[in-house]
């Protein structure tokens, strides 16, 4: 095409019409002015049509944006309209920036004023020895904390230094001793004292009262100390005044991103403290988990009672584990607080789920068991299509598979009419007695810690007769009495899948929880497969044990049982053993065989008709009661039943058993 | 020169605008279908009113619950009409083929929806989603009416309706609760202080002005005006529920005061008793829903759950009142198949019927049929030794639910007339002993039923 050359003749056909029109335009209608104007107008006329219909497809288009994707934009507004109320708040509290507060500390007395508030009185006689700390929020003035640690006995400083730790810096931290707080107050605590600027905290000496308002990681705000002059008397009632300057709310708080959980967060962490990492303004640790759902779960819409008293930083570890369990249901479960107690409220509210406090009506184990019975009947009530409910309490940890348990064994409960609960808490099983996750048992006592509830048992049976609050009675003692229970049993796991960790309770102590209760065993293994569940159901429980005991060795009677060498070294055996039990509520061997295996002895639990199945040594350990139990017929007749003599009459435990 | 170029340029002007124009109907186009695409409305054909408000209102709030995962149903009495008497064209419908709003495009000034609230996954952050679709939203709660029944109890706040006005049109949201006795009930809209009056119209609202109660209805999906929404499968039902859906609860708190009064008996045979007549009340009911009819909670079983929300342990008996214009003839026989042999027969349906039923553990079901006069109810008694009749005059009364042991019954709404009728001004202090042919304030004597009637108007078994 390159020796084309264009004809001035045969020009390209649109050139040459364009040309002939402006042509005619040119030379035509020049001259007719009229004319002209008038197609002027008209191009104008036609040039705002377009604009307007430019402008109205614009409006459409922008419309349908929005329709498509309504989030970012107005989050944005969400974020203003937040911004306003801060620094609405900020204004509002404007005037008042310094709070004066007051603090004695004396043998017999402490109290604590924040701007003419009482915060903090305790005069009870031989009560709240120690050190009691207050956190202050430092912007509000809010007490956030309050505890009192008995630094006169052991290891309560510990507990003081990890408390301390987790303040978050800049709130404002006031200390007072009452009667002594020094004995046990180690180096660590002194240590810590000091670098909160103290003079006397790492000084303090025998009965020396003392008094201090500081910063945490800021300046000491007032300290007074009054030393003991002698061994047997008490350093002088101090009282310290001082003004504590507010700093600004956006000081006070964390900058994490403006989530619905951080709202939470935020909420949460400008109330209370001593929670630790949730509140860290780096790097806070999560308050949702999102657990593995599990497939085919049968209890997902059972819904979950926790039932709660002031125990705020336990029902925190509670909810934690509960709602990192898989298979959880988080809108399923309701959290009762026994009293019109506020922290307890904030931490269910921190996590997102259902708060519903209780009033007390009565006193002590009875007030315990009337928020048992109003708890169970409003779970019921708010969930009326629920034919089970899972009961939990604020102490205990929820193992990771306890749903995948439940969902495998629910069906019993359904379909076998023996069965009084189903239960995560075996009481026998402790570290060195409980050996297979997926092995499960049935047992006459009802151990409670984590169970299921037919809500059918509990309407037809429990609540019409629920003891009145002027009988003082354990709901758990009571449940277990043989008019409530008819001879209904229980399903347990051998290896718990609740663990209690309370050792602050109506019932409890730190001595008793260590004897009893830290050692025992506690699953951690997720998607626990169990075994032959349907050969828990009444009658092919029977042919189970019977096979068992057939199979198992027959121990070596002439041993002494509480030897180590009474069981063998051996793994994977079944092995019995035949003690001495007269009538069907003869224990006195079992007690005793109890005491020296270190399991529950306080009371009977885990027993099948005479039976006890536990672990030694990773063998299967069976005991059976001779002649009471069915299974003596297993006996061979050589065998001479074990007896164990009770040691003369002296007390030894201590207290009863809230343990259940 | 100039007056030429300037020609020249609006020349130019003119011809990209007029590009502009084309590209822009193109595009324009594109859009369209696009949106089409999405599902979302119009198909190709010409489609008439789906652009009204209401319409639009309703889908983006149906874009909105689905995106959510909130499965709303719909409960508007207007349009649930509409789709009833249209039932068997809704179901037929292919998704989207209709090319005319019929149902959504209708004149009205709210679109009602209703949600079972256990299925309301992530209720918190569902209204900031909400208000970034331009929805403007009202919610009110109240304390949980669940937990009223027990003592002292105080839980968080539940939601009870949504008012999410977009533009001029409003969605209401009836958030329904689950209750002991198998039905939903949604609470009644109360405006609190510093809400704003001039929001919606409230008068106008369908639900809400009184609480209601409802049998949880079977769901399903259908396509309306090209939007999928879920209504109840039976809306003719629904339909029925909703005039007469008004729910009354029962006055824990009162009742609470009268136990601190009167102290609750704890005895084992009163609690034997109000066992068995649980059971009584419960299998009765259930008989006559099966036959359909309508029955209330009457003379002592209506005072217990009026005055102490429980039945009145030294009661011998349940009683249930019947409309005679209710009364079917297969009754007897329903009863006495469901293990309730008839005890004894008074009257006749045109006159004074009356008829008991045997329960076990010696519980009596006494049924009294109520018959309606100009500006009163009565209802009949008979002496059988005498022959004597006996008229029991009520104020006119309406029905309304409420729970009782566990259980959605009827109660006259006008409770307090009704009782105070039976039993005078001191119906709050217990009496033990009670003539049925005396001690009732409203009773009056009714002649005599002539001898050669007896037999059929006095069976006694």
């Amino acid at each position: 095409m390159d020796d084309w050359k264009p004809s001035p003749l045969i020009k390209p056909f649109g050139a040459r019409k364009k040309r002939s029109w402006y042509l005619t335009w040119k030379y035509k209608l020049t001259n007719q002015r009229a004319l002209r104007r008038f197609c002027q107008t008209g191009a104008v006329l036609f040039l705002l049509v377009t604009v307007i219909v430019n402008i109205k497809l614009i409006l459409d288009t922008r419309r349908a944006i929005s329709e498509v994707n309504e989030d970012p934009e107005p989050e944005q507004d969400y974020d203003e309209a937040l911004g306003h109320l801060v620094s609405q708040q900020q204004r509002g509290s404007g005037p008042r920036r310094v709070l004066d507060v007051e603090v004695y500390s004396s043998r017999s007395k402490v109290y604590v004023a924040v701007d003419g508030t009482t915060v903090l009185e305790d005069e009870a006689w031989e009560q709240g020895r120690g050190i009691h700390v207050i956190v202050l929020n430092q912007a509000t003035g809010h007490v956030m904390a309050k505890r009192v640690f008995d630094t006169y006995s052991p290891h309560e400083d510990e507990a003081m230094v990890l408390f301390l730790n987790m303040v978050a810096p800049g709130r404002v931290l006031i200390c007072t001793v009452k009667d002594e707080g020094s004995f046990h107050l180690k180096d660590t605590a002194k240590a810590l004292l000091r670098s909160l600027g103290s003079q006397a905290g790492p000084a303090l000496g025998w009965r020396d009262t003392w008094a201090f308002v500081g910063r945490k990681g800021g300046p000491v705000l007032g300290e007074k100390h009054s030393k003991s002059p002698a061994l047997s008397s008490w350093g002088d009632p101090v009282l310290l005044k001082t003004d504590v300057p507010l700093s600004s709310a956006e000081e006070a708080e964390c900058h994490w991103a403006d989530t619905e959980l951080n709202r939470r967060r935020r909420r949460f962490c400008s109330k209370v403290e001593g929670y630790g990492s949730v509140c860290s303004c780096k790097d806070p640790t999560p308050i949702e988990f999102s657990p593995d759902p599990l497939p085919d779960n049968k209890v997902l819409n059972v819904p979950v009672a926790v039932i709660a008293a002031n125990r705020p930083n336990y029902l925190y570890r509670m909810l934690r584990s509960l709602l990192s369990a898989q298979g959880v249901s988080p809108q399923m479960i309701t959290v009762f607080i026994d009293g019109y107690y506020e922290e307890p409220m904030d931490v269910v509210a921190l996590f997102g789920l259902r708060g519903i406090q209780h009033t007390p009506i009565s006193i002590k184990n009875a007030r315990v068991s009337q928020h048992y019975k109003a708890s169970l009947t409003a779970t019921f009530n708010l969930f009326p299509e629920a034919k089970f409910a899972v009961v939990l309490e604020e102490d205990l940890d929820i193992a990771v598979d306890f749903f995948s348990f439940l969902s495998q064994s629910i069906h019993l409960l359904e379909e076998d009419d023996s069965l009084y609960c189903i239960s995560a808490w075996n009481d026998q099983g402790y570290e060195h007695t409980a050996e297979d996750p997926a092995l499960l048992y049935r047992v006459e006592t009802m151990p409670g810690l984590g169970w299921v509830l037919r809500k059918s048992l509990y309407k037809e049976e429990l609540e019409p007769k629920w003891p009145t609050p002027e009988k003082l009675w354990d709901w758990d003692i009571w449940m277990r009495m043989p008019e409530q229970r008819r001879g209904r049993e229980c399903i347990i796991p051998d290896v718990s899948r609740s663990y209690h960790f309370g050792i602050v309770g109506l019932n409890m102590n730190g001595y008793f929880h260590e004897a009893y209760f830290k050692k025992h065993k506690f699953n951690t293994v997720p998607g626990v497969q169990l075994q032959k569940v349907d050969s828990l159901k009444k009658d092919a429980y029977e042919v189970e044990i019977h096979r068992l005991l057939s199979e198992a060795e027959v121990l070596d009677h002439t041993k002494y049982p509480c030897e180590d060498s009474f069981v063998p070294d051996t793994e994977g055996h079944i092995y019995v053993a035949f003690i001495q039990m007269e009538k069907e509520d003869d224990f006195t061997t079992w007690t005793q065989l109890a005491k020296c295996l270190h399991i529950w002895d306080l009371d009977v639990r885990g027993n099948h008709k005479g039976l006890w199945r536990l672990f030694r040594k990773k063998n299967h350990f069976l005991v059976v009661g001779v002649p009471a139990s069915p299974y003596s017929v297993k006996k061979p007749p050589s065998v001479i039943p074990i007896y164990l003599e009770p040691p003369p009459k002296e007390e030894g435990a201590p207290g009863a058993a809230e343990q259940t | 020169m100039s007056r030429i170029s300037k020609n020249v340029i609006l020349a130019l002007f003119t011809l990209t605008s007029s590009a502009f124009l084309l590209f822009q109907l193109y595009y324009y186009k594109h859009y369209l279908s696009t949106k089409n695409g999405a599902g979302l409305s119009k198909s190709k054909g010409s489609r008439i009113g789906f652009d009204s408000t209401q319409w639009r209102a309703v889908k983006k709030f149906i874009m909105l619950t689905s995106s959510q995962n909130v499965p709303v149903f719909l409960i508007d009495p207007l349009i649930l009409e509409l789709i009833n008497k249209n039932f068997e064209q809704v179901k037929n419908i292919s998704y989207g083929s209709a090319s005319e709003c019929k149902f959504f495009c209708v004149q009205r000034d709210f679109t009602t929806f209703a949600l079972q609230y256990h299925l309301w996954k992530n209720e918190e952050g569902w209204f900031p989603v909400a208000e970034n679709m331009g929805f403007q939203c009202l919610k009110t709660e109240s304390k949980d009416p669940r937990l009223d029944g027990i003592d002292s109890l105080s839980g968080t706040e539940i939601p009870l309706h949504c008012i999410c006005k977009w533009a001029t049109h409003a969605i209401h949201l009836v958030v329904f609760h689950g209750r002991s006795g198998n039905y939903l009930w949604h609470g009644h809209l109360r405006l609190k202080g510093h809400i704003d009056r001039k929001f919606v119209p409230f008068r106008k609202l369908q639900f809400g002005h009184y609480p209601g109660a409802f049998d949880r209805p079977e769901l399903q999906q259908v396509t309306i005006d090209g939007l999928e929404v879920l209504i109840p499968k039976d809306p003719a039902h629904f339909l029925e529920e909703i005039p007469h859906s008004r729910f009354i609860e029962c006055k824990y708190k009162e009742a609470r005061t009268f136990f601190q009064q009167y102290l609750d008996d704890n005895t084992v045979e009163a609690m034997t008793f109000q066992k068995s007549a649980k059971e009584l009340l419960q299998l009765a009911a259930k008989t006559l829903n099966k036959l359909g009819i309508r029955f209330w909670l009457s003379s002592g079983t209506c005072l217990g759950w009026y005055r102490q929300c429980s039945i009145i342990p030294y009661s011998k008996d349940v009683d249930l009142g019947i409309f005679i214009q209710d009364y079917k003839s297969d009754i007897i026989l329903a009863f006495q198949e469901a293990g309730l042999p008839l005890k004894h027969k008074f009257g006749k349906v045109e006159d004074s019927l009356e008829l008991s039923f045997q329960g076990k553990d010696d519980v009596k079901l006494d049924i009294f049929f109520f018959y309606e006069e100009p500006d009163y109810m009565w209802n009949g008694g008979t002496q059988a030794k005498t022959g004597k009749k006996f008229k029991y005059l009520f104020p006119k009364f309406t029905l309304c639910w409420t729970e009782f042991v566990d259980m959605k019954v009827h109660v006259p709404c006008e409770t307090i007339e009704y009782i105070k009728a039976n039993y005078g001004k001191g119906w709050k202090i217990p009496i033990k002993t009670w003539d049925w042919k005396s001690s009732p304030p409203n009773v009056q004597p009714n002649g005599i039923w002539p001898i050669s009637e007896w037999d059929e108007v006095i069976q006694l078994y």
